[in-house]
């Protein structure tokens, strides 16, 4: 098969089965289950096939014209556009497959599969789209989507203002990112990616660093929008309410990878401007410094998780803005894959468990679930970077990074957050695997708490969490770069860090007359500051949302006192003037007579003296 | 006898049936008020035929065709209040409210 027919199959199938199960299978939900799973199925083929024919040239189709302005739509098969494809493929059919059982007893199966496969057409396209305007409107297509997904529960209020939140807080970041669209737009006319980031004659030869500074901070807050990064990271957590395999999928290939994505795909210029790459590094440190420290005292797993993807895309940032491309790249797919699989374990502890709460979750007996706890443990070890497993590499590549560039205090930043990561990862781990006291779980559910559709995705990711960390090699080759080998000494340090992480979880919650609770608890302030999530969610509620409610209420007054109150009151009158005048109207046939004589004198009147 | 005498006579006759058009309750007053001012339109229409345009197919037609009409007008009022009489054993305008007029 030819290039063209392969990508439309990766890139179309996903919407086709989207289309058919939600016009035609509203009233089958086995059905649209099994079309959605079968586009699915084809679009992973579709895209490991592409994969593995390798790079090539881009396609493009004119979409339409006006002036100077070409509109194209294409498809860009570079090395991080077809390895993420792959991934966001193979995550995407995992998560529905897992979901054949998660939400086997959802009365709404239909609307949810089929808002899955808007979801991974939508970010697919993202992924291989060729053209800066093609990849905003499929940006836009994925955080419909993921509204719709984090609101599918929508009759419960926390679900659909969470779902709000998502929409509002990433719309904020893609006003910027609209903003520096239109700046390129005005200062080359074009909308090329590749022709945008041709070192020759792209982007950054037409314009000033100065602007190109803008655009790309402009874009970095759209970036910031999605991926969550601080100040615009709250709605992540909050991202929760939706199902569980949503959780899984918004949070490691699909949405917040969107943002890193877009940052992969403009890296070149983002590394031409001049003050860029410290501004994204601040903030991309302090977010994974932030998000650690808030999911080391979180008790419930998916909060913990959450806050975890908050920090691991800021280590991503990092490591992009730090100048390697490669480290970024490794450290998204790799984070795609043991995100989806502790996302996807912890879906089966709550479904098994009806709780989100981990300390409770290990009491009932978490640990009997066999696959899911080997799966929870290596994803575990995977994030927080226990050699050999895929994240260490990832991590390590950021390290060596901001070291080789000289970025210390950025370095040490970078180490404490590596450190936290460990922690709070143990933390759960130990939690779940070593609880205080043992009950027996009452079964009270009819199946198995581990069926097979749910266990086999699960133990699919662990095998890729195992092995995606010696990928590095390849995945440089598919990006043109040639990755180093790093001596173990150079390791060190990363190694050194994650194991001081490890232990001190270990003292805190692992061994057998260990406290549970954290270390951090001694030191009140701080713990009271974590617990309430840095009160930045507080502070938004008390300035953000009261202001902007305040300005609702005063737009509402003007709107009643104002316009409408005049317009009513413009009605009313002529309402009032026809009711009087109605009196006119008796039936006395001579008084009409009468008045008729009277006009017609006045006008004869008035004509004869004219 | 001059224009200006035949004009205040219609003008007198005209005046006479709109008073009593207006002012009477009676059926048969306000027919005999209706009958006058339509008498008194012929008239002016004579006078003028007889003293500005002596070509008579301008003034006599209209008062014919007045004259005309004013018979099946009355022809059909007289029916209409010999009915509403059987009807209601009244012809006072004010009483004879059932259409709502």
């Amino acid at each position: 098969m030819d290039t063209l027919s392969l990508l439309l199959l990766t890139t179309f199938t996903p919407l086709f089965a989207f289309l058919i199960a939600l016009i035609f299978l509203l009233q089958q939900p086995r059905a649209a289950q099994t079309v959605v799973l079968l586009g699915s199925v084809v679009s992973l083929f579709a895209s490991i096939v592409l994969f593995l024919q390798g790079p090539t040239e881009p396609l493009r189709f004119l979409w339409f014209s006006s002036g100077n302005i070409q509109l194209q739509f294409g498809f860009i098969l570079d090395g991080p556009s077809l390895m993420f494809g792959m991934v966001v493929a193979l995550i995407t059919g995992c998560i529905m497959v897992y979901s054949t059982g998660y939400m086997a007893h959802d009365p709404d199966k239909t609307r949810y599969f089929s808002m899955l496969s808007l979801f991974a057409w939508s970010m697919l396209s993202f992924v291989y789209a060729v053209d800066l305007l093609q990849a905003f409107i499929f940006w836009e297509l994925v955080g419909l989507a993921s509204f719709f997904l984090i609101g599918f529960w929508y009759e419960k209020p926390s679900a659909a203002n969470a779902a709000r939140k998502a929409f509002l807080m990433t719309r904020v970041g893609d006003v910027g990112l609209f903003i520096g669209v239109l700046l390129i737009l005005q200062a080359t006319g074009i909308f090329d990616i590749p022709a945008l980031l041709n070192p020759q004659t792209g982007l950054s030869t037409q314009v000033s660093p100065h602007t190109l500074t803008w655009i790309t901070l402009l874009i970095f807050v759209g970036i910031m929008g999605k991926s969550a990064q601080f100040p615009l990271h709250t709605w992540l957590p909050d991202a929760m309410e939706g199902p569980t395999p949503v959780s899984a999928l918004l949070h490691s290939a699909t949405m917040v990878a969107a943002g890193v994505f877009l940052m992969i795909r403009l890296h070149p210029l983002f590394m031409a401007a001049e003050t860029t790459p410290v501004v994204i590094l601040t903030i991309s440190t302090f977010t994974a410094i932030l998000a650690s420290t808030i999911a080391m005292v979180d008790t419930d797993i998916k909060k913990v998780l959450a806050y975890s993807s908050i920090s691991q895309l800021g280590f991503m940032l990092i490591g992009l803005a730090a100048g390697s491309l490669f480290a970024g790249v490794f450290h998204l797919i790799t984070h795609a894959i043991f995100k989806a699989l502790l996302f996807l374990c912890s879906g089966i502890y709550i479904h098994a468990y009806e709780t989100n709460d981990m300390a409770t979750i290990g009491r009932k007996g978490g640990r009997n679930l066999k696959a899911t706890t080997t799966g929870l443990v290596i994803g575990g070890a995977a994030l927080a970077g226990i050699p050999p497993l895929a994240g260490f590499f990832s991590k390590e590549e950021i390290f060596a990074q901001l070291g080789h560039n000289g970025f210390n205090i950025y370095m040490a930043g970078a180490f404490f957050a590596a450190f936290l990561t460990a922690y709070y990862t143990f933390r759960m781990i130990f939690l779940i695997v070593k609880p205080d006291r043992h009950e027996e779980s009452h079964d009270h559910h009819h199946g198995p708490l581990e069926p097979l559709n749910m266990k086999g995705p699960v133990m699919l990711l662990t095998i890729g969490a195992l092995i995606t960390g010696f990928f590095g090699g390849q995945i440089a080759h598919m990006l043109n770069i040639h990755a180093e080998h790093h001596a173990l000494l150079d390791m060190l340090p990363a190694i050194a860090v994650v194991a001081i992480g490890v232990f001190v979880a270990y003292l805190d919650y692992g061994r057998s007359q260990a406290q549970r609770t954290g270390f951090i608890s001694n030191i009140g302030a701080l713990n009271t500051l974590f617990v309430n999530r840095w009160y930045i969610d507080s502070f938004y509620n008390a300035v953000i949302v009261r202001l902007t409610l305040a300005i609702a209420a005063l737009m509402h007054w003007f709107e009643t006192h104002g316009l409408d109150g005049n317009f009513d009151r413009l009605g009313l009158n002529i309402l009032r003037t026809g009711t009087q005048s109605t009196r006119v109207q008796n039936g006395l046939m001579q008084l009409y007579l009468a008045w008729t004589i009277i006009i017609l004198g006045i006008v004869a009147l008035y004509i004869g003296m004219a | 006898m001059t224009l200006h005498a035949y004009l205040l006579l219609g003008l007198a006759l005209f005046s006479l049936g709109l008073i009593g058009v207006l002012t009477r309750r009676n059926l048969i007053a306000l027919l005999i008020g209706v009958e006058l001012m339509m008498n008194a339109a012929s008239l002016n229409f004579m006078a003028f035929n007889r003293y500005v345009v002596t070509d008579p197919t301008v003034g006599q037609i209209f008062v014919l065709i007045i004259i005309g009409l004013a018979a099946a007008e009355v022809a059909i009022f007289l029916s209409i209040i010999l009915r509403l009489y059987r009807e209601y054993r009244d012809i006072d305008a004010e009483k004879l409210t059932e259409l709502r007029g």
